[in-house]
């Protein structure tokens, strides 16, 4: 574990391997949300949080519960039905302690629940820091980094998209490409600019 | 007398600027640095520049025609795009990677926002990256300077990422464009008459170029070297298509910020993502790709960057 | 019979879950650099919509309403499971192409769509052939989209060379190339139906 495996972390999950613009995970409320900076920003914070807790909690069960009992070919099952339990646990919480809060991305949190970054996130950290069965050394916080910085950059994704989508309510745009069309060209322009990080080496 | 006393509504006194002068006088600008290039790397590069410019205007009457809007090919803006993007190129490519380039540029640059004013990205630079991602065996060879017959040459930013020394390479050479590279980012003292034109004529204001600059040149100061503020900053700053970039693609009127306050922030931001792509990334050259995300973050700049409005709080 | 013709057909074009319903675009981006893979990801994508399907609407029954989308991912990740280790053991090389994305499947929204829009309210051969018609249209519009970004990647398709001296342009097997050709090729679905009007 050190500085550096984090920096790379950081650089790859938000950047060259951005989860929406590489990864493509989290398309549909990133087409769908970003047309408004406030709602996109809602969607992030709520999708960064769930990454992070479900990050957490799937390693755990990966490590102290499937690998033991020889289940690992559970994991998808197990993974799906926790982040659903979790996503309600989290609403439930928020619901109880904080109002304001839960009015700003409380109905976030349970279009989150089928969205496939959340899942993603659990499947990447298991094929990343797990070699033939065992747990590479920092994994758990490689793990819980690696989900918080791919929240990051959903996060800065939809942020700069729903910046360009506002302003293009002004733009005389070709009513073909109109919404959906010329969101993906947008992101595909994003993901060109964004290759300027690859190959990064510190 | 009674003919001049006109009723209208506001704005009362004219200006006798319009989008095709100022684009043509940025057109003239941007000649020194070709005809540098044409010098240093012989006539490939007049090729390449016409075959960009030629089929930039050609894409852009193209597609005004089919979406039935004003034909505005006259107005200077697609032969600059056409420029910009040959600028960008090696001198030695193939005259198709031009022509794709410029298309490119002109339909998904500028064409699918909307035409000219509405772009949210340089078009220059959405073609060049496209072309990088797509040949970069084409993109990435270039030739030695005054040589006119194809000898290969690294570029003095690649050779630095590969570790080689470069010495036999001075400041001077640098400044005059005595080197490798892309044909109009060679020449700086062209580039900067070109620049003295837009800057004396007040088509661009010095934030954003000064402010890339000096951030490039802080943070490659700073972080260039093994040891700490060791880094070449002059070097950087001759280098690469820094001065051509920031005088001539970061200040597009459309996709930069609209207040001072912003385009310093813009500035800064290139400078910033500039140095650390040639300082930690995979390529040796960052200018577009600094400028590009930084275009796609104007929109979110100009929002915290507003000028307060009088009588509101 | 004509009944569940059209259950069939609808999927294919009408309501074709890509282009039309826009559904599940994330495995169709990330797969389709390649026919071979993006064949893999339709058929296994059909198996999971075909399986879920029929239990779901012999099962709809016994579901509570109240609880029903955790049974439906339930009985979809079982599905997922099954092709899963299926890759892994007979075809570890398209297993290894398509990476996270065939767990994934679990929370395409094709799958669970159907489920809560169709399945869960028909019998068991509508149902049936709903599902067999999705994936085939899913499958469909993937292999297009994979077509083209193969041959402009890389010049070939499913292996072969079509044209000689073609410079392939490497962008299309990147995630850029992929955006793009969905950005156009909507545009182009967008164009066609306001023409027809």
């Amino acid at each position: 574990m050190n500085i550096q495996e984090f920096l790379s972390i950081f650089i790859s999950s938000v950047f060259i391997y951005n989860v929406i613009l590489s990864r493509f995970l989290g398309l549909c409320p990133f087409v769908a949300i970003s047309k408004d900076t406030k709602q996109a920003f809602a969607m992030s914070a709520a999708v960064t949080f769930v990454i992070t807790a479900a990050s957490i909690v799937t390693w755990l069960i990966y490590r102290f519960l499937l690998l033991p009992f020889n289940l690992a070919y559970l994991r998808t099952l197990s993974f799906v039905l926790v982040i659903a339990a979790l996503v309600q646990l989290i609403e439930m919480v928020i619901r109880k302690t904080s109002p304001v809060l839960y009015r700003a991305f409380g109905i976030y949190l349970t279009l989150i629940t089928t969205n496939c970054a959340v899942l993603g996130a659990a499947v990447l950290n298991i094929d990343m820091f797990f070699v033939n069965g065992k747990a590479v050394p920092g994994s758990f916080y490689y793990s819980v980094f690696q989900g918080f910085c791919m929240g990051l950059g959903y996060t800065l994704a939809m942020l700069i998209m729903s910046g360009i989508r506002e302003r293009l309510e002004l733009c005389n745009v070709p009513s073909a490409l109109k919404n959906f069309p010329l969101a993906f060209i947008i992101a595909s322009i994003l993901s060109l600019s964004f290759m300027g990080f690859s190959g990064f080496k510190f | 007398m009674i003919n001049n006393l006109i009723v209208s509504g506001s704005p009362h006194i004219h200006k006798q600027e319009s989008v095709s002068r100022i684009m043509w006088t940025v057109v003239l600008s941007t000649i020194p640095a070709g005809i540098a290039g044409v010098i240093i790397f012989g006539l490939d590069a007049l090729w390449v520049i016409l075959v960009a410019v030629i089929a930039a205007v050609l894409t852009e009457a193209v597609f005004e025609i089919w979406s039935k809007k004003k034909v505005t090919v006259m107005d200077g803006s697609a032969v600059i795009t056409g420029i910009l993007l040959a600028y960008n190129l090696p001198p030695n490519v193939p005259l198709w990677l031009p022509i794709i380039g410029a298309v490119f540029s002109i339909a998904v640059g500028k064409q699918v926002f909307g035409g000219l004013g509405q772009n949210i990205f340089n078009p220059a630079l959405v073609g060049r990256v496209f072309l990088m991602a797509s040949w970069p065996k084409y993109m990435t060879t270039f030739v030695k300077p005054l040589s006119y017959d194809a000898i290969t040459s690294a570029t003095p930013l690649a050779a630095l990422k590969e570790g080689k020394i470069l010495e036999h390479i001075s400041y001077l050479d640098l400044f005059l464009g005595k080197r490798g590279g892309c044909i109009g980012e060679v020449c700086i003292l062209a580039l900067l008459i070109g620049a003295a034109i837009l800057l004396y004529k007040g088509y661009i204001s010095w934030h954003i170029p000064m402010t890339y600059i000096l951030t490039t040149a802080v943070f490659t100061y700073i972080f260039g070297a093994k040891q700490l503020f060791h880094g070449d900053w002059l070097f950087h700053i001759l280098s690469g298509g820094l001065i051509l970039g920031a005088f001539f693609m970061a200040t597009d009127y459309v996709a930069t910020p609209l207040t001072i306050n912003g385009q310093i922030v813009f500035g800064i931001g290139c400078g910033l993502l500039t140095a650390i792509i040639r300082i930690w990334g995979g390529y040796p050259e960052g200018v577009s790709y600094a400028i590009l995300i930084m275009n796609a973050a104007t929109p979110f700049i100009d929002r915290y960057t507003k000028n307060r409005i009088y009588g509101t709080s | 019979m004509r009944d569940l013709f059209k259950e069939f057909t609808k999927g294919i074009i009408k309501e074709n879950p890509t282009f039309v319903l826009a559904l599940g675009l994330c495995p169709t981006l990330a797969v389709s650099v390649s026919v071979a893979n993006a064949i893999g990801m339709g058929v296994a994508a059909t198996f999971v919509l075909l399986g879920s399907s029929v239990i779901i609407s012999l099962a709809k029954n016994f579901i509570p309403n109240k609880i029903r989308i955790p049974c439906f991912i339930v009985i979809i990740a079982t599905f997922v499971t099954i092709i899963e280790l299926c890759l892994k053991a007979y075809s570890p090389v398209l297993d290894r192409a398509l990476g996270i994305y065939v767990p994934l499947i679990v929370v395409n929204c094709i799958v669970l769509g159907r489920a809560e829009a169709f399945a869960c309210k028909n019998n068991l051969i509508s149902s049936f052939f709903d599902g067999l018609g999705m994936g085939v249209g899913f499958t469909l519009a993937l292999i297009l989209i994979s077509a083209i970004r193969e041959f402009l990647g890389s010049g070939q398709i499913l292996g072969h060379t079509l044209i000689k001296g073609f410079e392939p342009i490497f962008v299309f097997g990147m995630p850029s190339g992929a955006l793009l050709v969905i950005g156009l090729l909507l545009g182009l679905f967008n164009l066609i139906k306001n023409r027809k009007t």
